[in-house]
């Protein structure tokens, strides 16, 4: 195990796909930029999208080569680890101006609870989104056994109910804001998009990762004895999920409840 | 079997397409470095000119809003390209050599490490464009971050994400390699103090990094989506941004000084010819820096406004972080008692950088307690505090590195009297510069000012200050100089200094595949400080 990065790299090696994904992370700052601050709207959507598709063949070609010229090396978890300990951290800035807000406002808190929110939908919301870490379990499963076609039908089941969750949350956000519960209307507002926000967008990145790894399967590039990219995105989708909890029970009840 | 290694092309043959798209951590750390190196040359000159603009009263160079720009650069750029990227060099040559492994775990990312620094590089760039210049200074508070004569805000914010991208990138990469890539034979508590050193702001970086991330975060959603954290109208708070923002940035020091400490203990244990005197406890000092390094954050912000119960806590927490380090400066100079020491341009250079640290620190002591800190926050006293910690010691620390490894590096030997004479002029330079600032903040100096009243106590010692940063400056020209010159210099065998760590075994420059023979193996009982003792 210690030596085994000692396989895969040749003399010289060099790799073409970090090039474009770099370019991608250079082009969407950019491009927010151009958009947000520089008050071009269009340079802004054209750069994006040229960072968008930059990226798509970045981490397509990325993929490709990992499995094609690598050998197995069953790191990604560690790293995984790693990062998941960095992402706890970045939540905790939200939480951090969540506490700092409720502590500070108690007394006036309870006036900017509004009256839709809905407790049940989030207790819905959980339910969906710990039965995708079920289901996600259950694909890595098929794919131990090498059933290509489970594994493949278990993360289509963990992708809809993502997408599900993200759908229900987006127009739960659209009903609490048209309800007058805007984004700078208190601290409370604030906070609630920016924890379930960041949360979403944790939802969506790990999407993301679930449609490379449909399309590595279904390629037949991933094999049974080369699962670490599996372990290291489901380990990701645990970590969204058990966030989401944390989430929850602030945003909704530590937030929501009289 | 050695000429057949040597035959192997080494990094500088390399192709254009080769270092655009290399995978191979020399490679990406000679990148980090040039990168790295350009912008301390650009940032210094900026300091130049602010200096020479507080060399007399009333404006002479600069527009007082075009100096907030150069405080800006010259404090960001410092810390983030200099103080903190240069030791990624360090990081990527060193810690695969050290830990006698064929690469890092994931050479990829490692490039893509690369560009997200390269990235952050282009939008410093930006702004140099002066409708883009930013003059939030390289703490962003708001709400003055918030406005737009501050500059563009987004900027800032993403310059702060991609240089986090790149930390993140390399965190993750590093700690992987050093926790499973290891030779067979070294243990974590048998590493180099080196890699114990980066790996310790490593993993600072990691854990400190995202508070940061979230605090620019927030003001980016505050300035152009027009959300609340920072407003009080809506219940927001300004100072929640301080406490975010120095929750990483008080780390940050120990990323940069940390690195140096391990840099001062290789080369201690290599030129006096001794194992590193109690290397346990230097592994424990270190990791304890590191850990009561996220405890004391708020000791900056001891006129913000906190309650009086976290002053004291975080004044504690602080004076405490003295005794790891006393630890760590006991244990050099018991390494130094009765060692065969040569004076070569890399001990100069250690030995200069513990003086300045300890200068450093035992202003630190004081400014650790509210009573005192309050009498002169803000003052240039804490200016000159900072800059022989962040500014010499950590300099001093990365100049010794880069001399004492330049010859694996490079394969070559620097000119000793370019260097020895660069180490003086800086030596002297810097005290005169920064001790004099350290009196003027003490007469009551504030800083950030572009300006000042004629006191002709205030004037005499501005001018002083330049006469000494004009020292300083002739001193780290010196040292590019011999750095050039040095690649012209005579060929070096393994090993010039005679260290028996790991990456002193291969031939300088490395192979392309680190050594000889893969898998490294080392043998029971082995040191990287094995001196016979």
């Amino acid at each position: 195990m210690a030596q085994a990065a000692a396989v895969h790299h040749g003399e010289h090696e060099t790799s073409f796909w970090p090039l474009p994904t770099g370019l991608a992370v250079l082009f969407i700052p950019i491009a927010l930029t151009a958009y947000f601050a520089w008050h071009m709207p269009l340079l802004g959507l054209v750069l994006g999208g040229v960072a968008a598709a930059l990226l798509a063949v970045g981490i397509g070609g990325w993929a490709r080569e990992f499995f094609t010229k690598g050998a197995e090396e069953g790191l990604g978890p560690i790293a995984v680890g790693a990062f998941i300990a960095s992402e706890v951290v970045i939540f905790g800035t939200m939480f951090a101006a969540f506490w700092m807000g409720r502590i500070v406002y108690a007394g006036q808190w309870s006036a900017w609870i509004p009256s839709n929110l809905n407790l049940t939908l989030a207790l819905w919301l959980t339910i969906i989104l710990w039965a995708s870490s079920a289901t996600i379990v259950l694909a890595e499963r098929a794919m131990g056994r090498n059933d290509r076609n489970a594994s493949l039908g278990w993360i289509g089941a963990t992708f809809v109910l993502g997408l599900l969750f993200v759908i229900l949350h987006m127009n739960e956000w659209a009903h609490l804001a048209a309800g007058g519960f805007k984004l700078g209307a208190n601290i409370y507002s604030t906070t609630f998009y920016a924890l379930t926000g960041v949360h979403t967008s944790h939802v969506v990145v790990g999407l993301l990762i679930q449609i490379v790894l449909f399309v590595v399967i279904a390629a037949r590039l991933m094999t049974p004895e080369r699962v670490t990219f599996f372990r290291a995105s489901s380990l990701y989708w645990h970590f969204v999920d058990i966030m989401w909890l944390m989430v929850a029970s602030n945003a909704y009840l530590v937030g929501g409840l009289r | 079997m050695q000429e057949a290694v040597a035959v192997q092309t080494p990094w500088y043959r390399a192709s254009f397409k080769e270092w655009v798209l290399t995978t191979d951590h020399k490679k990406i750390a000679i990148l980090y470095a040039v990168t790295s190196l350009v912008f301390f040359a650009v940032a210094g000159l900026m300091g130049m000119v602010i200096r020479l603009e507080l060399t007399s009263p009333g404006m002479q160079y600069v527009s007082p809003d075009f100096y907030n720009y150069l405080l800006t650069g010259h404090g960001a750029v410092l810390l983030l390209w200099w103080a903190i990227a240069f030791w990624g060099a360090f990081t990527n040559f060193l810690i695969p050599l050290m830990i006698g492994a064929r690469d890092v775990a994931f050479p990829r990312l490692n490039q893509l490490s690369y560009w997200f620094f390269f990235s952050a590089s282009i939008l410093v760039l930006i702004t140099l464009i002066p409708s883009q210049n930013i003059k939030m200074m390289w703490t962003g508070y708001p709400p003055f971050s918030l406005h737009d004569g501050a500059g563009p805000t987004a900027l800032y914010v993403f310059i702060i994400w991609l240089i986090a991208g790149s930390t993140l990138g390399t965190g993750v990469n590093f700690i992987t390699t050093v926790l499973r890539m290891r030779a067979k034979g070294i243990t974590l508590g048998g590493m180099n103090l080196m890699v114990h050193g980066l790996m310790a702001s490593i993993v600072i970086q990691l854990l400190g990094v995202p508070a940061f991330v979230g605090a620019v975060t927030m003001l980016f959603l505050d300035k152009y989506i027009g959300t609340g954290f920072f407003n009080p109208a809506v219940g927001g708070d300004p100072i929640l941004y301080q406490h975010l923002f120095w929750f990483y940035s008080h780390p940050a020091v120990y990323v940069m000084i940390l690195p140096a400490f391990g840099v001062f203990s290789e080369v201690i244990s290599t030129m006096s010819r001794k194992p590193i005197f109690g290397r346990k406890s230097m592994v424990i000092a270190l990791w304890a820096i590191a850990i009561l390094g996220f405890e004391v954050w708020a000791h900056h912000m001891f006129t913000s406004g906190m309650p009086d119960w976290l002053r004291i806590v975080m004044s504690y927490t602080t004076v405490l972080i003295a005794v790891p380090t006393g630890i760590k400066i006991f244990n050099w100079a018991a390494t130094l008692h009765k060692g065969a020491i040569r004076f070569h341009t890399p001990m100069l250079f250690t030995l200069g950088g513990i003086f300045m640290f300890l200068i450093g620190g035992l202003t630190g002591i004081p400014l650790a307690l509210p009573s005192f800190d309050i009498h002169v926050h803000d003052s240039h006293f804490v200016v000159g505090h900072f800059h022989y910690v962040l500014a010499m010691a950590v300099t001093f620390g990365a100049f010794s590195g880069a001399y004492f490894w330049y010859p694996k590096v490079t394969g070559r030997m620097f000119p000793e009297g370019l260097g020895k004479a660069s180490f003086w002029l800086m030596l002297v330079g810097s005290n005169i510069f920064y001790f004099t600032q350290m009196m003027v903040g003490i007469a009551g100096m504030p800083r950030r000012y572009a300006d000042y009243p004629a006191i002709p106590e205030w004037v005499k010692l501005n001018e002083i200050q330049t006469v000494g940063a004009f020292i300083l400056a002739a001193g780290v020209l010196l040292t590019f100089v011999a750095w050039i010159r040095g690649l012209k210099g005579p060929r070096v065998e393994r090993s010039p200094w005679g260290s028996p760590s790991l990456e002193w075994t291969t031939p300088s420059p490395p192979p392309p595949q680190n050594f000889d023979k893969l898998p490294v193996e080392v043998p029971p009982g082995w040191s990287p400080y094995h001196y016979g003792r």
